[in-house]
């Protein structure tokens, strides 16, 4: 599979029954890229991601995930919706960090970490624990591979959460307000780990609150409110000097 | 006031009279149970003592945990092999298998275990093959259904009813974020299923699976109605010739109760075993580090 990273999403609508969470989407996102999802609580931020990792489906509209139509294959009437395991492949070039970490309770930090390679590609064992070595090592979490998630911090265990996403060696990494359940005081970990995956060239999606996180590290910011991408630009650009109304009284009740 | 330093005074807690009268009640009681159940010569103990480890009354418990282990072990398969179909997303697959617990949980099983035993009235005889063609062989239904089978069947499939529901409690146990983490790895449902859902639902499964084996240990008792020699039948045997029925229904419990006693240490045992993934301490019993020196130095 050929390296891609891009994520193309046109006149997205999807509704949960009567509710309309997301209404006429258009959003492109370059290879390498680092855009911040910021926006009131209901906006449709999460949804978004949520679309993009296949946990949603969009009612209508484009999404193309790494140069492919995600999900579905599209014909000259209509598009069809994927048979599981090609759906599966799909997501495992996306991974996708969680609010709650989500991580598998009854595996310990380094099971957790080799669930993608050995449970869903079958890679060779030995070089899947070696690299879930390297990688709980990358999240300065080396020396906790035994530990269960129940024994580890919230800080500890959202950097399990993303050592696990990264052994699927994702083309692009989204974060679902991954720091939101965290102390204030562990935040910081967290967001130091996903500052040197930005480094590295990793296309990632963050929904988030952390302005500060936004400010220095994002590439382009999205302002989205009631289902609408309201502003999107430059990540301190549209911090300092915000151009639609909404979006700047919404950063004068968060900065 | 006192020779003894306040500070050191053991703090002694409150004693009521009603639990004062408790005590009194209960070994007045315990006394009065007991000399009545020993004095009374009706019970017979050493009618009891003479037939506990008669020949037929342990092949009888031999026959009883038999059908115990058989039909929870198919009873289980079947439960799960329901549990999966039930929380299916494909309609059809999802209400068959509720249609099946429906029927198999709101009928009484000694009705099921008396239905199978005549089948034969139904199906005079069994045929395996394709519908509307001469391929395929038939038996006669008497052959196989004999008391033992029509025993195993009924209760195999009354308790593969009931294991399936605790099953899908247990499924619906684990949440939904776990799923959610599964599939965003691209696990297939298959891998899900094994690795992610039936390792955490495993806690509250197995403490209903263990009474449910304690009470199909008992509900065994019921197929004696089909005339199969088990624990119970095997006393009725006896006292039917010697109409000693007080002791050797005796007996019979005496059994029931040391093989319900035994059953629950596995059933403890199995529970701590499931119930480490919460545990505090690390497999490998590693001191708990509270402080991450690295995630410090960050």
């Amino acid at each position: 599979m050929s390296h891609d990273g891009t994520i193309v999403a046109q006149k997205i609508r999807k509704s949960f029954g009567p509710k309309t969470v997301l209404k006429d989407i258009n959003l492109e996102i370059a290879s390498g890229e680092i855009c911040c999802i910021i926006g009131p609580s209901g906006s449709g931020k999460s949804t978004i991601l949520r679309c993009i990792n296949g946990l949603e489906t969009v009612d209508s509209g484009v999404l193309k995930v790494n140069g492919e139509d995600f999900g579905y294959y599209e014909t000259a009437t209509a598009y069809h919706a994927l048979p599981p395991k090609k759906l599966a492949e799909q997501r495992t070039r996306v991974g996708m960090v969680f609010q709650s970490f989500n991580l598998f309770p009854n595996m310990t930090a380094h099971e957790n970490v080799m669930s993608g390679p050995v449970l869903v590609k079958h890679a060779d064992k030995k070089q899947s624990a070696k690299r879930a070595h390297e990688l709980l090592a990358s999240v300065g979490l080396a020396g906790f591979g035994d530990y269960y998630p129940a024994q580890l911090s919230g800080g500890q265990q959202q950097r399990v959460a993303i050592a696990r996403s990264l052994a699927m060696d994702p083309e692009i990494m989204l974060f679902d307000e991954p720091t939101s359940a965290l102390d204030p005081e562990k935040v910081g970990e967290v967001l130091a780990v996903m500052k040197d995956l930005a480094k590295k060239g990793m296309t990632m999606v963050v929904v988030t609150h952390e302005m500060g996180f936004a400010r220095e590290v994002a590439d382009s910011l999205v302002f989205m409110d009631d289902g609408y991408i309201i502003e999107r630009g430059d990540a301190r650009e549209v911090l300092s000097n915000p151009q639609e109304p909404r979006t700047r009284s919404f950063l004068e009740k968060v900065l | 006031m006192g020779s003894i330093d306040a500070a050191l005074k053991p703090r002694l807690r409150l004693r009521t009279r009603a639990e004062y009268a408790g005590w009194i009640f209960s070994i007045l009681a315990g006394i009065g149970i007991l000399t009545s159940v020993l004095t009374n010569p009706n019970f017979k103990w050493h009618v009891v003592g003479k037939y506990f480890f008669a020949e037929s009354i342990l092949r009888g418990l031999m026959l009883t945990i038999f059908l115990t282990v058989a039909s929870m072990a198919l009873g289980t398969l079947l439960g799960l092999a329901l549990a999966v179909m039930r929380s299916s997303h494909v309609k059809p697959v999802s209400i068959a298998a509720g249609l099946y617990i429906t029927l198999f949980r709101g009928t009484p099983v000694l009705v099921q275990l008396i239905f199978w035993f005549n089948i034969s009235a139904l199906y005079p005889d069994l045929r395996i093959g394709i519908p509307f063609t001469d391929i395929g062989m038939a038996v006669d239904t008497n052959a196989i259904m004999g008391p033992i089978t029509a025993a195993l069947v009924g209760l195999t499939l009354n308790e593969a009813a009931y294991m399936a529901e605790i099953i899908r409690g247990g499924f619906s146990s684990v949440g939904k974020g776990q799923i959610e983490a599964a599939d965003s790895l691209g696990m297939s449902a298959g891998t899900r299923m094994r690795k992610v859902i039936i390792p955490q639902a495993m806690p509250s499964i197995i403490p209903a699976t263990g009474n449910q084996v304690i009470g199909m240990f008992k509900g065994t008792s019921l197929v004696s109605v089909l005339g199969v020699a088990e624990l119970l039948q095997s006393a009725q045997l006896i006292y039917a010739r010697t109409y000693e029925t007080i002791p050797l229904l005796i007996v019979a419990s005496l059994w029931y109760l040391v093989m319900t006693l035994l059953l629950s240490y596995p059933q403890s045992k199995l529970e701590q075993k499931y119930s480490r993934a919460t545990s505090r301490l690390p497999r490998k019993a590693k001191p708990v580090v509270l402080t991450d020196p690295e995630g410090a130095a960050r």
